[in-house]
């Protein structure tokens, strides 16, 4: 197994265990998390490829900064509004987020 | 082309930037507040300006980061459109409260931003990065009416989906980068029609589909769009019906056209040899039209229908991925003009009842005939056009998109799933139309007359009045979509 | 190539066994039948322990460290910046403080808002989207 191959087997376990997350819990800063999985998961693969795969320019080292900025924006939006739900609701339970339905 | 010189190509843009900046600078010096709508429309004006001077002008720019193109000009100018009626409409609607209007205005001009790169990056990173431009501020603006749980639900729901269909998306980009070493979408078909993994590109193909599905809300990821559209804002909600999803198409037909397209030019060594999208979007369509129309059948309230209604449009445009040539995108781009219109005016219609009655059940609806009857006849119009009946232009997109599938021969039993699916959406189109003139005997309504704010029935009038225009008179705009095919490297 | 990585299994290995070895011996040693009282309380340096340890923190936390988590993250656009920007001459530069005006912008934004202030401070000195605030009167 050469290092590249590794890496990507790392990856992929994240990827699935962020989807196991997303897919099982119930509490939303939970499912987030999960989020942040699948994003990190593409972060390892982004700079696998560009260190292992031959290739001469940092395109994929580049992308990952943006992501790891980009998923803080995304984090803080999303406690942001998480907080506000559990301020009308009293919970932060994607099940009892359910006043919208048909 | 160079950072410096690419400016120059780059002034609607800038104009933009500048015209946030100074939004929130604005609002932020006591003196100043009460300037920000009238800022916001001068600055749009500008936009418009600098657009038009950028006519026809082709070049990749900021080192083939993004390119300016006929194409993507197309594009700008029905989301500066949107944006501009949205703001004009939002002044006037109730559910955008008066301290959160800076904050209103800035997220939705970010969002304009985000459409306008959206519509022209041909950079993989690009693409990221537009996406979640267009993706965080629309989190936020779904969740504007802050002590309303609905709008809390709303937003909660849209950040969690949104997160999960761009987080997929970035792992099928990763393994995209990594089979063929660029993230420009040029490099990528160069370096695939030599090597690669035929699985590999199908399944990145597949995830990248996801994020895009997501932001055009075609089945199976459209669960997102009832909710949200419900529990948002009315005027946001009329917005994301048009904006984000006319730029998730200008992506797709990018994409897909450039990197995944088998022009017959390949040999059967390459990677992209088999790779048939047209029958995975012929599938899509025909599921994505069918669960729009059949889960709108049910519904009471006027947004949520609507919600069931942009996704079966969803389908009936994805009719056109399903042939690939210039004439299966001149009737894409006619029918996503003709669904910009009739959707923005019934939206603005429901902004105003929202408005004045506070409500949107079709029950609420009952009896408007009476109580503003000029309202209602434009409303019927929309919503005529919208059921894709003559005399509208409703009739005429979809005639076009069904000429596309029997001019290639292909396909037909989608096109009897779609006529099939038009029939059945007269049913809850005509359901409002029958709430709002035909009254029970014993059913008492009041009568007094409902007065509009002449902006908003002048915009709401103006584009239910394209519907029929464009029923009799559509060659000047089919000749603009012609011109605007043009690609910056073709 | 694999016996570099050989520290790190002999490592693994010592930790493992300094683990599992004291807790053999404890469970060997120790009495069977003294559980109750100060033993099965939580462990507060030796203060005697007051209140649930779950506690509800204060809102305003969480905003100051969503705003401290976006202008934190930023800074890493700044390293690649920083490694090269001698080279890139006077146009990164400003390129850069072009980046760094639009997040003043928004600091700004934050600071006149009032979401920078603690609550006391926010009743007494309200201001921003705060200004309506007022104290409730203590019966």
């Amino acid at each position: 197994m050469n290092l590249l191959e590794s890496y990507l087997v790392i990856s992929s376990i994240l990827f699935s265990l962020g989807i196991f997350g997303i897919v099982t819990r119930r509490n939303a800063i939970a499912i987030l998390m999960g989020i942040e999985l699948i994003l990190n998961s593409a972060n390892i693969n982004f700079v696998a490829f560009n260190r292992f795969g031959g290739m001469h320019k940092l395109d994929g080292h580049i992308f990952t900064i943006f992501v790891i900025v980009l998923a803080a924006a995304e984090a803080a939006v999303a406690l942001a509004i998480i907080i506000n739900l559990f301020k009308n609701a009293g919970s932060v339970d994607v099940d009892e987020a359910n006043t919208l339905k048909g | 082309m160079s950072n410096f010189s690419s400016i120059a190509y780059y002034i609607p843009e800038l104009i933009l930037v500048i015209l946030i900046l100074s939004v929130i600078v604005i609002d932020l010096i006591p003196s100043l507040q009460d300037l920000k709508f009238p800022v916001a429309f001068i600055g749009l004006g500008l936009l418009a300006l600098a657009l038009n001077l950028s006519h026809g002008v082709k070049a990749s720019i900021f080192m083939d980061l993004i390119v300016v193109d006929p194409f993507s000009h197309f594009f700008k100018w029905i989301f500066v459109l949107a944006t501009a009626s949205i703001l004009l409409v939002s002044r006037y609607s109730v559910e955008v409260e008066e301290e959160n209007h800076v904050e209103y205005i800035s997220l939705m001009l970010m969002i304009l931003l985000g459409l306008f790169l959206m519509a022209s990056s041909t950079n993989l990173l690009m693409i990221y990065l537009a996406i979640e431009l267009v993706s965080i501020p629309s989190y936020i603006l779904a969740g504007m009416k802050k002590n309303d749980r609905a709008s809390n639900e709303a937003s909660l729901k849209y950040v969690i989906f949104g997160s999960f269909a761009s987080g997929l998306m970035l792992f099928g980009l990763s393994w995209l980068y990594g089979i063929s070493g660029s993230t420009n979408i040029l490099d990528i078909h160069a370096a695939l029609l030599t090597n690669g993994n035929q699985f590999l590109v199908y399944m990145s193909l597949m995830m990248i589909m996801v994020g895009f599905g997501y932001k055009i809300s075609m089945a199976p990821f459209h669960y997102w769009t009832p909710d949200v559209y419900e529990g948002s804002p009315t005027p946001v909600t009329a917005f994301f019906s048009i904006g984000p999803k006319a730029a998730g198409f200008a992506i797709l037909i990018r994409v897909l056209y450039t990197i995944f397209t088998n022009d017959g030019s390949l040999n059967a060594t390459s990677p992209l040899y088999d790779v048939n999208w047209t029958l995975i979007f012929a599938v899509l369509a025909a599921i994505t039209m069918t669960i729009g129309n059949f889960l709108a059948l049910h519904q009471e309230n006027v947004k949520r229908l609507l919600a069931f209604s942009s996704i079966s449009h969803v389908g009936f445009m994805l009719i056109a991925f399903t042939v690939i040539g210039t004439e299966a995108l001149t009737a894409l781009l006619f029918y996503l003009v003709i669904y910009f219109f009739m959707t923005l005016s019934a939206f603005i219609i429901a902004i105003f009842i929202k408005n004045k009655l506070d409500t949107d059940t079709i029950d609420g609806w009952k009896g408007l005939a009476i109580r503003n009857p000029l309202i209602s006849a434009f409303m019927v119009i929309s919503l005529v056009s919208l059921a894709g009946l003559p005399p509208t232009a409703g009739f005429v997109g979809k005639f076009y998109l069904l000429a596309v599938l029997f001019r290639a021969k292909t396909f037909y039993w989608l096109a009897v799933v779609a006529i099939l699916n038009s029939i059945v959406s007269l049913y809850y189109y005509f359901k409002i139309i029958k709430s709002m003139y035909f009254l029970n005997e014993e059913e008492e309504v009041s009568s007094e007359p409902l007065e509009v704010n002449p902006y908003v029935k002048w915009t709401a009038i103006l584009f239910s009045a394209q519907t029929l225009l464009f029923y009799f008179y559509w060659t000047p705009l089919i000749e603009f979509i012609n011109r605007s095919l043009s690609f910056w490297n073709s | 190539m694999y016996l570099n990585y050989s520290p790190i299994i002999i490592y693994t290995i010592l930790a493992i066994i300094m683990v599992v070895v004291p807790l053999f011996i404890q469970s060997l040693i120790s009495p069977k039948h003294n559980k109750g009282g100060s033993k099965l309380t939580s462990y507060e340096c030796g203060e005697v322990p007051e209140g649930s340890a779950w506690v509800k923190f204060n809102v305003r936390f969480y905003v100051i460290a969503l705003i401290f988590i976006i202008f934190d993250v930023e800074v890493v656009f700044m390293f690649p910046w920083a490694v090269v920007f001698q080279e890139l001459g006077l146009l990164a530069f400003v390129e850069m403080l072009i980046f760094l005006l639009i997040l003043l912008v928004g600091f700004a934004y934050v600071w006149v808002k009032g979401d920078l202030g603690w609550v006391k401070m926010k009743m007494k000195y309200a201001h921003g989207r705060y200004s309506k605030l007022s104290i409730k009167e203590e019966v």
